[in-house]
């Protein structure tokens, strides 16, 4: 199975946590739902480009997290999200989102207001 | 590292005449494929020879699978590793593909034919022809295929993909993928080719003029090398070197400079700290990345 996960290399953000972000992102918003296997450790190294040692982080960070189980000998599932939890993760990923977009304001010396009014801007396009 | 280690190198050393290998250090942890990538006589070959008993050592000692090598033949730990040479041997000339492989099954009791034969029909090779009369790559995929058709659990691949087609090398890599799947099983390999260190390689380890200059966890590394072009007004080439993990600084006009780092999370944090503009970003590529371990090298070298 190959899984809408893109990776940018040309961000120093770490690999891993690029991947966790999105795969986290599949699992929380239903897209891949309970019981769905998830490809072996090497075979989701191959298709990134990444080493196993990233996938196997990814991989056991989200088990951590509650939202894969791993059986042994068979693979990796996505678990069974609680709607509290997934409620929680939702938030966590638009939260990380807008945090991006500060430091990507900041990086090009944006004042509080500048963002403010950005922020206003972006909201005022999607919402009437 | 906890992890087993499939092949484990302690202060070894081959002197000759010319040339003098070592020290080596090296851990190769057990599952993973790990990559040793370096300019021409930088040692590479060398350290297979010594690792499969053919040359050896001077000094040191070296373990595979949990055994000792260099002392007398052990056919046992042989049958469990798979060595593609970066040369063919030029006395088979003469043989047929097909004696070679059977000469192979006598000595590897897990000889799997339909592994074999499945390799053969991927990589599209002819084993009835003689050895010397195929053309440099299909001798290629016939030696790789004898390589892997007794499942080793080690795999040495020197140069795999030297003269194969890109259809024959993007076989090569999926086999090789898939050979790794079960997660026990580990490969050490040598390449020039950055494009497929970078499709297989969990660790690279960089060797240089018979040294090992480091080892590196591939996804760990590429996020680490980082060109950055960065602006400010009060920037100056001696601010600019003070970057964390600074390899080198270029003017690159007026007010921004070229600035190559190993530490590039800690050097975008040390920009926004220090008011400085962040103008662009480059990952940086294999080798662009050795080039600069190379010159680090040097730069030691002459210092010491």
């Amino acid at each position: 199975m190959r899984l809408p996960i893109q990776i940018n290399e040309q961000s120093a953000e770490p690999l891993y946590h690029q991947i966790e972000v999105q795969l986290r992102a599949l699992i929380v918003s239903g897209q891949l739902q309970e019981g769905t296997m998830l490809p072996s450790i090497r075979e989701f190294a191959q298709t990134l480009k990444c080493s196993v040692i990233t996938v196997k982080r990814v991989y056991s960070d989200l088990e951590t997290e509650g939202l894969l189980r791993t059986r042994q000998g068979t693979g990796t599932y996505v678990a069974q999200v609680g709607e509290q939890e997934r409620d929680r993760h939702r938030l966590s990923a638009v939260a990380e989102a807008m945090e991006q977009a500060v430091i990507a304001g900041k990086r090009v010396q944006c004042t509080e207001e500048e963002l403010k009014l950005l922020f206003k801007e972006a909201m005022n396009k999607h919402f009437d | 590292m906890t992890e087993t280690l499939a092949v484990q190198l302690k202060g070894v050393v081959q002197k000759r005449s010319n040339f003098q290998l070592g020290p080596i250090d090296l851990a190769i942890p057990k599952g993973y494929i790990t990559a040793i990538v370096g300019p021409n006589g930088s040692g590479k070959s060398s350290t297979f020879r010594l690792l499969l008993d053919l040359v050896k050592a001077d000094e040191g000692t070296i373990e595979m699978l949990g055994q000792q090598v260099g002392g007398s033949p052990d056919v046992e730990l042989n049958k469990k590793i798979g060595y593609l040479p970066e040369e063919s041997w030029m006395h088979e000339e003469k043989m047929k593909a097909t004696e070679k492989a059977e000469f192979q099954r006598f000595w590897y009791d897990k000889w799997d034919v339909n592994r074999y034969q499945e390799l053969l029909r991927l990589l599209e090779v002819d084993p009835n022809q003689v050895l010397g009369k195929m053309s440099k790559g299909s001798r290629r995929k016939f030696e790789f295929a004898l390589a892997l058709a007794h499942g080793p659990e080690l795999l040495l691949l020197d140069e795999p993909s030297s003269g194969l087609d890109p259809l024959a090398w993007k076989t090569m890599i999926d086999v090789l993928h898939r050979y790794m799947d079960r997660g026990d099983r580990t490969i050490l390999m040598t390449s020039h080719i950055v494009e497929e260190v970078k499709r297989l390689a969990d660790y690279i380890v960089f060797m240089s003029q018979g040294h090992v200059l480091g080892m590196y966890e591939k996804d760990e590394l590429f996020s680490s090398w980082f060109v950055y072009f960065v602006s400010g007004e009060r920037i100056s080439a001696a601010l600019a070197a003070k970057m964390p993990g600074q390899c080198g600084v270029e003017q690159a006009g007026g007010t921004t400079y070229r600035i190559t780092t190993n530490q590039a999370a800690a050097a975008e944090q040390w920009c926004l700290e220090q008011g400085l503009e962040l103008v662009s970003s480059q990952a940086m590529e294999l080798d662009e990345i050795m080039a600069a371990l190379l010159m680090q090298d040097r730069l030691n070298a002459r210092s010491n």
